[in-house]
C-alpha cells in the first residue's frame, strides 16, 4: 500500500529560525493522523509546504509518492485543505468558490455543480449557498472551510485547527464527518490544540516541538509512557510507614501525608492490586482508592517542555509563511 | 451550466486553465459599475472636450479631424491600463486577502495559471477598447465624418498584442506590489505618462527631431502608431516591425511571468 505521506529530513528556514527542523513522518493511507504541537511548533509550515504555499529548505515531503516540487500537480490533487485562516474568494456566492475549486482540479463544470451542492449538504450550510463568505456566520464559515477542502474528494484530507473558536455543537459534527469520511478511505491528517480531539480521532500521533517531530505514536502507547497517579486514603494513619512495592522499577515515587498515600508510577493500574496486597498485609484498612491515569495532555506538556511560550510564536509562523502583511480586514476594493 | 461551459466542454481546453479563466472574466464582467462605465463616462469626457471643443481650434492632423486622430490614442490609453490593472489588482488582491491560495494549492500548472491571468486580464482590455471605439465612432459619425478602418487586420493584430503585453505586466505589478499604493503608482507615474508622451494627442512630425528621436524610445508610440494605422492607414513609424516587436516583448513578459511563479515570488515563502 502506497503511504500517504512519506516525509524525510524537511527542513525549512526562514533566516536565523529553524522552522523546521529534519522532520520525518510516513502517514498510511487511510490512517488518521494528529500533529500536535505548541504554538511555533511548525505545523502550518508543515502543511504549507505540502500544498505549495511554503518552500521547502531541505529533505523530501511525497504525497502518495508524488513529491511535492516536481510532481506538485499529482501531489496538490490528492490533497484537500481546509486552513485555520479563512482564506476564501470573496467576490462570489458560496457555491461558487466552490465550483471554481473543483474546476481548478479538473472537474467540468457539471459535475463540480453537482458535488459543490454536495458539499454544502454534508456541512449542512447548502440553503445558504447563495450567500457570499462574507456573511455566513462564524461557525458556518468554519463549516465552508471543510466543504471546500471536500469538494474535490481528495485521497488525504488536512484540517488545520479545525475546531478552534467553533462551538461544541460544530465540534461533534465535525468529529462525526471526519470519522465517517476516514472510514470510507480519506487519510485525515489533524493538526490541533485540544488535546481530547487528538485523543479521541486519531490512530496516531505526532508530536512536534521546535521543528521537530518528538514523538511518533498512537495516544494510547503516548499514555503509556507517562506516570499514573495511585492516591490511597486509609482509616487511619499508620504508626510507622511500611515499605511498599520494593524492587518494582515502575514506581517514580511514594509520598505519606498522614492518612493518604500517593504513589506515582508507570502502569498504575497493574500495581494497584499488589498495593492493594502489601497494604492488607501490613493491617492496613484501605477507606478510598483513586488512579488518575496520564492524560494525553500531560505527556505532551511534558515532551513540549511547557506547551507554551515557544518561539516563534504561530503569529512569527504565520508572518514568515504569508508573502505579505494583512490587515486582516479582507476589505472588498474593487477594480 | 451555461453555454459558453457547455462549448468549452467540447474544446480541448484544460479544464482547471478554463475555469480559473471564467472566474477572472466573471469578476469583472458582474461589477460594469466598476469596470465598463469609468472608461464610458472618461472617454465621453475626452471626446467632448479634447475632440469637439479643442478639436475645433486645432483642425486636422495628418489630413484627418483631429477628434479622429485621437480615437486610435483614448483606445490604446483604456485598453492597456484596464489590461494591466485588472491583472494586477486580480492577483494582489488574491495575495492580499489570502484567497490566491485556491489556486496556488490546485493541480494548476503555474503556466495554466499565468495564461489564465493574462488572457482574462487581456480580454477585459479588449473589451474596453470597443467600448471607447464604439463612444469614438457615435460622436465622430455624427458630428464630422464616417470613422473608416483602412486596416482591419493590422488594427485587430496590434490591439491583441497590446492588451496581452499589458495584461502580462500587469501580471509582474500585481506579484511585485506590496501595498495598494503601488499599484496607483505604477498606473499614475508609469503608464499614464509613457500614453500621454505617446503620440495621443499630436502628431511626432510636430515635434522637433531631437524630441521626436526620444519619443521613439517610448514603446507606446508604436502601439498608438499601429492601431492608427489600422483605422486611418497612416503610420509614422513601420507597422510591421512595430508589431513584431511589442509580439516579442509579450512573449518575453508573459515568460517572466511564468518564470516569476515558479519561483513562488511574491506567492509562496
Amino acid at each position: 500500500m502506497t503511504n500517504a505521506l512519506e516525509i524525510t529530513n524537511l527542513r525549512k528556514s526562514y533566516g536565523d529560525v529553524q522552522a523546521l527542523d529534519g522532520v520525518s513522518l510516513t502517514v498510511p493511507e487511510g490512517s488518521f493522523f494528529g500533529l500536535l504541537g505548541p504554538n511555533g511548533a511548525g505545523k502550518t509550515t508543515f502543511i504549507s509546504i505540502l500544498v505549495g504555499l511554503v518552500r521547502k529548505s531541505g529533505g523530501e515531503a511525497l504525497v502518495f509518492g508524488h513529491d511535492v516540487e516536481t510532481d506538485y500537480r499529482a501531489a496538490r490533487d490528492a490533497i484537500g485543505l481546509a486552513p485555520q485562516e479563512f482564506n476564501v474568494d470573496r467576490f462570489f456566492p458560496i457555491h461558487e468558490v466552490l465550483e471554481h475549486k473543483a474546476g481548478y482540479h479538473g472537474i467540468p463544470a457539471a459535475e463540480a455543480r453537482v458535488r459543490a451542492a454536495d458539499a454544502l449538504k454534508r456541512v449542512g450550510i447548502y440553503d445558504k449557498r447563495n450567500t457570499r463568505f462574507d456573511w455566513l456566520s462564524g461557525g458556518m464559515k468554519r463549516r465552508f472551510m471543510i466543504a471546500r477542502a471536500l469538494v474535490t474528494e481528495p485521497e488525504l484530507l488536512i484540517l488545520d485547527e479545525p475546531s478552534a473558536g467553533v462551538d461544541v455543537q460544530l465540534r461533534r459534527d465535525l468529529w462525526d464527518l471526519v470519522t465517517e469520511l476516514n472510514e470510507q478511505g480519506t487519510t485525515i491528517l489533524l493538526t490541533t490544540h485540544y488535546i481530547e480531539e487528538a485523543e479521541r480521532l486519531c490512530d496516531e500521533v505526532a508530536i512536534l516541538d521546535s521543528g521537530r517531530v518528538v514523538a511518533v505514536a498512537s495516544p494510547e502507547a503516548l499514555k503509556g509512557r507517562g506516570a499514573d497517579h495511585i492516591t490511597i486514603h486509609l482509616h487511619n494513619a499508620p504508626h510507622s510507614r511500611p515499605q511498599l512495592l520494593v524492587g518494582d522499577d515502575r514506581v517514580e515515587s511514594i509520598e505519606w501525608n498522614d492518612d493518604q498515600l500517593i504513589v506515582t508510577a508507570r502502569e498504575g493500574g497493574l500495581i494497584a492490586p499488589t498495593l492493594v496486597r502489601e497494604l492488607d498485609r501490613e493491617g492496613l484498612e484501605i477507606v478510598d482508592m483513586e488512579i488518575a491515569r496520564t492524560s494525553l495532555e500531560e505527556i505532551f506538556v511534558e515532551m513540549t517542555h511547557s506547551g507554551v511560550d515557544r518561539t516563534p510564536s504561530d503569529q512569527d509562523e504565520k508572518e514568515h509563511a504569508a508573502p505579505i502583511a494583512t490587515d486582516g480586514g479582507h476589505g472588498e476594493r474593487t477594480q | 451550466m451555461s453555454a459558453i461551459d457547455r462549448l468549452a466542454a467540447r474544446t480541448p481546453l484544460p479544464v482547471g486553465f478554463y475555469t480559473l479563466t471564467k472566474r477572472e472574466i466573471l469578476r469583472y464582467v458582474r461589477r460594469p459599475k466598476n469596470t465598463f462605465a469609468p472608461p464610458l463616462i472618461t472617454n465621453i469626457l475626452y471626446f467632448s472636450v479634447f475632440g469637439v471643443v479643442l478639436g475645433a481650434r486645432v483642425g486636422e492632423i495628418i489630413g484627418v479631424p483631429y477628434i479622429l486622430f485621437i480615437l486610435p490614442g483614448l483606445i490604446v490609453l483604456g485598453a492597456i491600463s484596464n489590461a494591466f490593472e485588472n491583472a494586477s489588482f486580480s492577483i494582489f488582491h488574491g495575495r492580499w486577502n489570502e484567497y490566491i491560495h485556491e489556486t496556488l494549492t490546485s493541480p494548476l500548472s503555474y503556466t495554466q495559471m499565468v495564461w489564465a491571468y493574462i488572457i482574462s486580464a487581456a480580454f477585459r482590455g479588449l473589451l474596453v477598447g470597443v467600448i471607447i471605439a464604439a463612444v469614438g465612432v457615435a460622436i465622430i459619425s455624427s458630428l464630422y465624418q464616417p470613422v473608416p478602418v483602412e486596416n482591419p487586420f493590422y488594427l485587430m493584430a496590434f490591439m491583441i498584442v497590446i492588451v496581452l503585453l499589458f495584461a502580462s505586466l500587469g501580471v509582474v505589478g500585481g506579484l511585485l506590489a506590496t501595498d495598494f499604493d503601488d499599484l496607483t503608482m505604477m498606473n499614475q507615474f508609469i503608464l499614464r505618462p509613457l500614453v500621454f508622451f505617446g503620440a495621443v494627442f499630436y502628431s511626432l512630425n510636430d515635434l522637433t527631431p531631437l524630441l521626436r528621436d526620444i519619443s521613439l524610445l517610448n514603446p507606446m508610440v508604436y502601439m498608438v502608431n499601429g492601431v492608427r494605422y489600422g483605422f486611418l492607414g497612416v503610420a509614422e513609424v513601420d507597422p510591421n516591425l512595430s508589431l513584431a516587436v511589442l509580439a516579442g516583448a509579450t512573449v518575453v513578459v508573459a515568460s517572466i511571468d511564468v518564470w516569476l511563479f515558479k519561483r513562488g515570488y511574491g506567492l509562496t515563502d
